[in-house]
């Protein structure tokens, strides 16, 4: 039933010793393969068993499921793309998928652009409190901390904390603000995000209300996330006890203070843009435009960009061929395009070999179209993205009327 | 002094119009056989609706050296495809966000609903929108068009 809420933790004693609170995920993952609930499992690994990186894997082999357990945080790999790039958008292929929120709300977007079919997709959402930048983590760990990145077992963010676990179990604490004020910590879009539980999914697993770390809170959001846990108890995998009354709490206070920290951010990174004048922001931005080297490599990575035959390739005669700084159309016809639908994943920025602040840019115009349109990206599939759907005659004459008067 | 009170001085402001070709091209038809006076700043393209007119072609028109670009088409309820003025204004919404957050002013783009009948309707329009852009000066993208 839909906003059912457990407490899980595995049955299995290897994946108990191996996986983090509990290991609900992986058992869940595993049951779901070995029943044949699906065809295969998408979940994410270490590459070559290095915290700093991942791949995402296709597992078909229940035995390798547990190759994936544990989580990491400087890993931000791009599941909706890779779902639709090299999986077929799921058309042929009933898979199970590990995704954060961000990923979650990409699978949606897509799915709406009939790219992904959603039907033969098992959403199993994990919250997510930010992700980390590989490199910049091993250089903060080194300096910050004054240890050796590879001796670092686990990482996990807890509130305005960043603690690292070593070898030898010792575990130590820096604040995030902190860090991030510095330029470490989490990833920008990160820092604004305030989807932290992916309501979209299936389920949720986090550890947000859990009191020691032996279980799994697992909240429903589908009719197929709730047979697939109530058949896995059945089938012995996972147990479950209902959380209690402060489990509940904790776990509704943690998310506020989230979201509230994510506010902050946003606060203090779009008001920056905005309270500038406007020749300061064409200088700005202007400035941060030339730089683009034309690697396409935002429009690659990015999961609301789908067309197969984009408008920005040479051949279509818009944007002048070999042309480097290009036009300022190149990055603004881009951001035009997805703007109303970005789901604030920071892919643009993570690949932009000239550090353009894409995201920023992207998310901050997302917010403000959110606002006219009351449209919030990725979250119900049927809901048509405001800039591509004509909307009704009344809300335009009300809503959209007011926003252009000036 | 010309035309309708406009100053004259050396900018002459560069106006693309995408004006639809059931109401708005009509209604400048009207003007031009009504005789009616009205700057020569506007360009007119002619398209089937302004849903046609998407945020390429409205960016293109600003990179190709528009100071302003007016999109015209029927009013709300009136049009020959049913929605596409409709989906004309959310687009215009969003650019026009898009303009302001990089430093173009959003008064350079302009929608307007003008009916077959409303010669004197486009005349004022493209009248009030010349004074606009003569205060707001040349586009950016203009200067850096005129130097290529």
């Amino acid at each position: 039933m839909k906003g059912e809420m457990h407490l899980a933790w595995s049955t299995d004693g290897e994946i108990l010793k191996r996986a983090e609170y509990g290991g609900a995920v992986t058992s869940l993952l595993k049951f779901a393969l070995e029943y044949k609930w699906v065809d295969a499992v998408l979940a994410v690994k270490a590459r070559n068993g290095k915290r700093y990186g991942c791949t995402p894997v296709l597992i078909t082999n229940p035995e390798k499921v547990i190759e994936t357990s544990g989580s990491l945080h400087c890993a931000s790999p791009n599941i909706a793309r890779y779902i639709k790039e090299y999986l077929d958008g799921a058309l042929y292929l009933k898979i199970a998928v590990t995704c954060k929120p961000c990923d979650a709300m990409a699978i949606i977007e897509l799915a709406k652009r009939n790219q992904i079919k959603l039907d033969n997709l098992l959403l199993i959402g994990i919250n997510c409190t930010g992700t980390l930048i590989p490199n910049r983590t091993k250089r903060m760990i080194k300096e910050e901390f004054g240890v050796d990145p590879d001796d670092v077992v686990r990482e996990d963010i807890e509130e305005d904390k960043l603690t690292i676990t070593l070898k030898d179990g010792t575990e130590k604490v820096k604040n995030l603000d902190e860090l991030e004020k510095k330029g470490y910590g989490r990833r920008e879009n990160c820092r604004r995000c305030e989807v932290n539980i992916p309501t979209m999914a299936d389920i949720s697993c986090g550890k947000w209300g859990v009191m020691d770390e032996k279980e799994t809170f697992i909240e429903v959001f589908s009719d197929k996330g709730s047979d697939l846990i109530e058949e896995s108890i059945k089938a012995g995998y996972i147990k479950v006890e209902q959380p209690d009354n402060i489990a509940l709490k904790t776990r509704k206070r943690k998310k506020e203070d989230a979201i509230k920290r994510a506010k902050k951010w946003q606060r203090r990174d779009f008001t920056t843009l905005k309270k500038i004048t406007l020749n300061e922001r064409l200088n700005y931005w202007f400035g941060q435009f030339n730089q683009c080297i034309k690697c396409f490599g935002c429009i690659d990575v990015c999961p609301i960009c789908y067309c197969e035959d984009c408008y920005l390739e040479a051949d279509r005669d818009l944007v002048t061929g070999g042309e480097v700084p290009p036009d300022v159309l190149f990055p603004m016809i881009r951001i035009a395009h997805v703007m109303d639908s970005c789901v604030n994943c920071g892919q643009c920025q993570d690949v932009c070999p000239m550090e353009i602040p894409l995201s920023q840019l992207t998310f901050m115009l997302n917010r403000e179209l959110a606002k006219i349109f009351k449209y919030k990206p990725g979250v119900d599939v049927n809901a048509i993205p405001p800039l591509r759907a004509p909307g009704t005659e009344e809300e335009l004459r009300t809503v959209v009327l007011n926003s252009l008067a000036r | 002094m010309d035309n309708n009170g406009i100053a004259t001085d050396k900018f002459e402001p560069r106006i693309i119009g995408f004006l639809c070709n059931w109401c708005a091209y009509a209604g400048a038809d009207l003007a031009g056989v009504s005789r009616i006076q009205y700057p020569p700043t506007l360009r007119v393209i002619r398209v089937m609706c302004s849903g046609r007119v998407s945020d390429i072609i409205m960016l293109s028109a600003f990179a190709a050296g528009a100071d302003g670009v007016l999109v015209a088409g029927c009013h709300l309820g009136d049009c020959h495809y049913q929605k596409g003025n409709l989906l004309a204004r959310r687009r215009v919404v969003g650019l026009k966000r898009l303009l302001e957050a990089v430093g173009i002013d959003g008064d350079r783009l302009r929608l307007e609903w003008i009916g077959a009948s409303e010669g004197a309707k486009l005349a004022e329009t493209v009248t009030n929108f010349t004074r606009t852009i003569k205060k707001l000066g040349p586009s950016p993208f203009r200067l850096k068009y005129d130097k290529r």
